[in-house]
């Protein structure tokens, strides 16, 4: 195959992976696709996995996949980073075209700062912390998509269908566009998220950054890039420049990363910087760029961390592994933080947990939301469980299945059904019964317990009008109840609930 | 060198000014309404009101004086014969006993003058059955019998309906996972019926005019829009209203329940003004008698091999009652629809025809 084919396949390949990333965003939505299948970008994806075994300090078999990817960049350098990975594909995409000129004027010693925040956060791994997991590049993407870009998408469409319905014309066509989508492409709730302004600003911030060097964050931020590059520096097969290269530095203006050193004294291409992406060798005039084969390491660049450096990250991660540790929310039982169903041990599921927002895109209620500092800093962008926004479905078992970690379990419904999540308790001074005789037992009603953890009670209350009337006043059974929290969903009291759900 | 645009910003600031001027002058223009209420309650309402319950006097194969638990009476007061004779007039309320719940559907409209009575060719059908949550099996008795619903839409296709939608809007769970769940998604559609997703954009505040309480409230267009609803309720137990029958099953077409629950009673009533069924058929194969209406439990699901049909809503849920050892003062909102006018609860005084399918 010639060197312009296998350019082309290499932007079919982001094109194809792009859009499986995307269609699997809205299949999982739907519950339509295989729980094996839904996570499948996070399981090849060595840096969290590497990450999330370090700090649970054992072997997540569900993550073994990501060997792959070392093998292939073993193999050949960073083809995850050039034909793969989504968010790489997108920041290819979006190309400024003054970046190349603000580019050169970035001293390349910005590279290093990949590789301190790859140190940083492993060294916070091996101290049981996964909060800088929060920067792996499919995580953003996802967390991104899930929380802010998507919600947003269905917000647009239900505005424009709720204007359109308005027009009696316009009926016919809206309702055979609501069949075709509806509960397949788009929600039936209009979804919503805590966090999703920080989350779509990180997100949008990397993109922005592209104004100042394309690709700015995969050459200077990422740290998964960063893993992948230090494996390419003894990649078997290597970019080489050969001896015909007369310096025209084609190569250099070309090359997507900047991977390639125009340094006329030492003209190179730095194997941990290349993308793969094969522009520099169809424009080399002389046509001796060449895969070449290479046991010995590539020699050390400018920007590698230093030894000094190198300890400099390691120690930034213990230490913050014990500042976040100091944090009071830790230390302290909070009555906000209720876990998805099935995590028992908080700080086993810190350790565990990928930061990865599967969970929140597929649950059918929107119950789960990223947290901000519920649990601590430490526990930044992490599941929670927001009764009010969604109740924990009595009847679906979806996070866990698509759990690439496990830190939440999979679970059977039966399992499910039995996993106390929080415990309900009433406010007697605001419950309508309660404090003011007014007639409502929706938090029984809902109850979805087969034996009701909710009991009701008569009595007589005087109401508005001061007629003596009989109530049934709730009262909650906390043998029985699981804390899946519908009940504080549906609570008919404006704000906050009478009954609410607590951390158990 | 300056290319020309192909279209000038001028021009597609024209444009598009022209045509946003034109979508808001369609939307302003008086847009007729047809699921405004004014219709329903005068026009419409008198042809699919319930027939005067006092015309109607007990004929003698059944007699009203045994509107008394059904199972009680298994064989003496009704014929063998799955169809009623013809020479009878149409009952006001048909009770059907027997262990296939497609047969005794099938029995119990015929009994009420057969669907083609409701069913005229090319109806645009709706079908409101009770699919609360997507937790348990149709053997739990929480949701409507999926065997009930599919031969309701059989039924209707029948009698050259263009269209049958089956629609309900879960509190537990996804519409997707409770018609799943329910086994009725796999029932309608193996009949050629449409499980349908009611749309949040779609609903709109209409006024009710006969509300006593409620006087406004924001619902599903369709549902009053369609040449036919027919309102499948299972009877089930309920913590605040005692029973979910007929009238608390309407629930599902509005959006905000919250409102609802101010004053159950008295709403359900107001919104069944509104929505007025021209066919409720209740349906008792299974009734769940306590802990619902979520239920759970097996043991509290009771086999009763029972489905009561009628145009009148609330006489359907008074019968129903008599299946819990209550009667129709018990409950709340049937109290309330009868005295709205809506239908009777007085069972002596209707054409009741039981029919017993072995």
């Amino acid at each position: 195959m010639s060197l312009t084919s296998w350019r082309r396949v290499r932007q079919a390949a982001q094109i194809l992976f792009f859009t499986l990333y995307i269609v699997l965003i809205f299949a999982v939505v739907q519950k339509r696709v295989a729980p094996a299948l839904a996570d499948i970008f996070f399981r090849f994806d060595p840096f969290s996995a590497l990450g999330a075994m370090l700090a649970s300090r054992q072997w997540i078999p569900k993550l073994g996949l990501a060997l792959v990817t070392v093998g292939v960049t073993l193999l050949i350098g960073r083809v995850w980073c050039g034909w793969i990975c989504p968010l790489g594909s997108l920041l290819e995409w979006v190309s400024f075209h003054k970046a190349r000129k603000r580019a050169a004027s970035l001293s390349p010693k910005w590279r290093l700062v990949k590789y301190f925040l790859l140190v940083t956060s492993l060294a916070l791994a091996l101290f049981g912390g996964l909060t800088l997991l929060v920067l792996d590049p499919i995580a953003i993407f996802t967390r991104t998509l899930t929380t802010a870009i998507l919600p947003a998408i269905f917000y647009a469409v239900n505005s424009i269908e709720t204007v359109a319905y308005k027009v009696s014309f316009l009926t016919p066509a809206l309702d055979g566009f609501e069949g075709l989508v509806r509960g397949t492409l788009l929600p039936v709730e209009q979804p919503a998220f805590a966090q999703s302004l920080a989350i779509a600003a990180l997100f949008f911030g990397l993109i922005a950054l592209n104004l100042l060097a394309h690709r700015f964050w995969c050459r200077y931020l990422c740290p998964l890039g960063a893993l992948l590059g230090l494996l390419s520096k003894v990649s078997l097969f290597r970019p080489l420049i050969g001896s015909a290269c007369t310096h025209c530095t084609r190569c250099a203006i070309v090359c997507q990363p900047g991977a390639v050193d125009a340094n006329p004294e030492d003209f190179h291409i730095m194997p941990s910087e290349c993308t793969v992406c094969l522009d520099c060798m169809a424009n080399c005039k002389p046509d001796d760029i060449r895969f070449r084969f290479r046991l010995k390491p590539a020699h050390p660049e400018g920007f590698d961390l230093s030894r000094r450096q190198a300890l400099g990250a390691l120690a930034s991660g213990a230490a913050g592994a014990l500042l976040l540790g100091t944090d009071l929310r830790l230390r302290q039982d909070n009555s906000w933080r209720i876990r998805p169903p099935g995590v028992v041990d908080e700080s086993a599921f810190l350790s565990t947990c990928l930061r990865c927002s599967q969970c929140m895109k597929i649950c059918p209620t929107t119950a789960l939301h990223p947290a901000w500092t519920e649990a601590g800093l430490a526990g930044l962008w992490t599941p929670l469980v927001v009764p009010r926004v969604g109740y924990c479905d009595y009847g679906c078992t979806a996070c866990g299945q698509v759990c690439p970690s496990g830190a939440i379990p999979l679970l059977t419904l039966e399992e499910k059904r039995q996993a106390v999540i929080g415990k309900a308790s009433i406010d007697q001074n605001r419950c309508l019964p309660w404090a003011s005789g007014v007639p409502c037992i929706v938090c029984e009603e809902m109850c979805p317990t087969p034996q009701k953890s909710i009991r009701l009670e008569e009595a007589e209350v005087m109401d508005s009008s001061s007629r003596v009337i009989t109530v049934q006043r709730p009262s909650v059974l906390r043998d029985l109840c699981i804390g899946c929290g519908i009940c504080e969903h549906y609570c008919p009291l404006e704000g906050t609930a009478a009954i609410r759900v607590y951390d158990a | 060198m300056k290319r020309r645009p192909p279209l000038s910003r001028r021009t597609f600031l024209k444009l598009t000014v022209t045509v946003a001027a034109g979508a808001a002058l369609a939307g302003c223009s008086p847009q007729e309404s047809p699921s405004l209420p004014s219709d329903t309650a005068t026009g419409e309402a008198t042809s699919s009101a319930p027939p005067s319950p006092t015309t109607r006097i007990v004929p003698s194969d059944t007699s009203a004086s045994e509107a008394t638990p059904a199972q009680t009476n298994p064989t003496e007061t009704v014929s063998p014969n799955p169809e009623p004779s013809p020479t009878t007039s149409p009952a006001y309320l048909a009770v059907a006993h027997g262990p296939d719940p497609a047969a005794i559907t099938r029995a119990a409209i015929e009994a009420l003058g057969g669907m083609a009575s409701f069913v005229s060719l090319g109806y645009d059908v709706i079908i409101k059955p009770n699919i609360c949550t997507d937790y348990h099996p149709p053997e739990y008795a929480t949701t409507t019998n999926p065997s009930v619903v599919g031969t309701l839409v059989s039924l209707c296709l029948e009698a050259g309906a263009k269209r049958v939608r089956v629609m309900d809007y879960p509190f537990g769970g996804t519409p997707q996972s409770a018609y799943a769940i329910s086994g009725i998604a796999e029932a309608v559609e193996a009949v050629g019926g449409e499980m349908h997703i009611m749309s949040r954009p779609k609903y709109t505040r209409v006024d009710i005019p006969q509300g006593k309480d409620l006087t406004r409230v924001e619902i599903y267009p369709d549902i009053l829009e369609a040449d036919l609803l027919i309102n499948v309720p299972i009877a089930k137990h309920h913590g605040s209203t005692r029973l979910t029958l007929g009238g608390k099953n309407l629930m599902g077409v509005i959006l905000d329940r919250n409102q609802m629950h101010m004053n159950l009673t008295q709403r359900i009533a107001d919104l069944t003004s509104l929505v007025r069924p021209a066919l409720t058929v209740i349906d008792a194969v299974r009734i769940l008698t306590n802990h619902g209406p979520t239920g759970g439990n097996l043991e509290d699901v009771q086999q009763m091999d029972t489905i009561i049909a009628s145009r009148d809503i609330v006489a359907a849920d008074a019968y129903a009652t008599t299946l819990f050892g209550l009667t129709a003062a018990d409950i709340g909102y049937i109290q309330a629809s009868a005295e709205l006018g809506l239908g009777t609860m007085d069972l002596t005084s209707i054409n009741i025809q039981e029919l017993n399918l072995g």
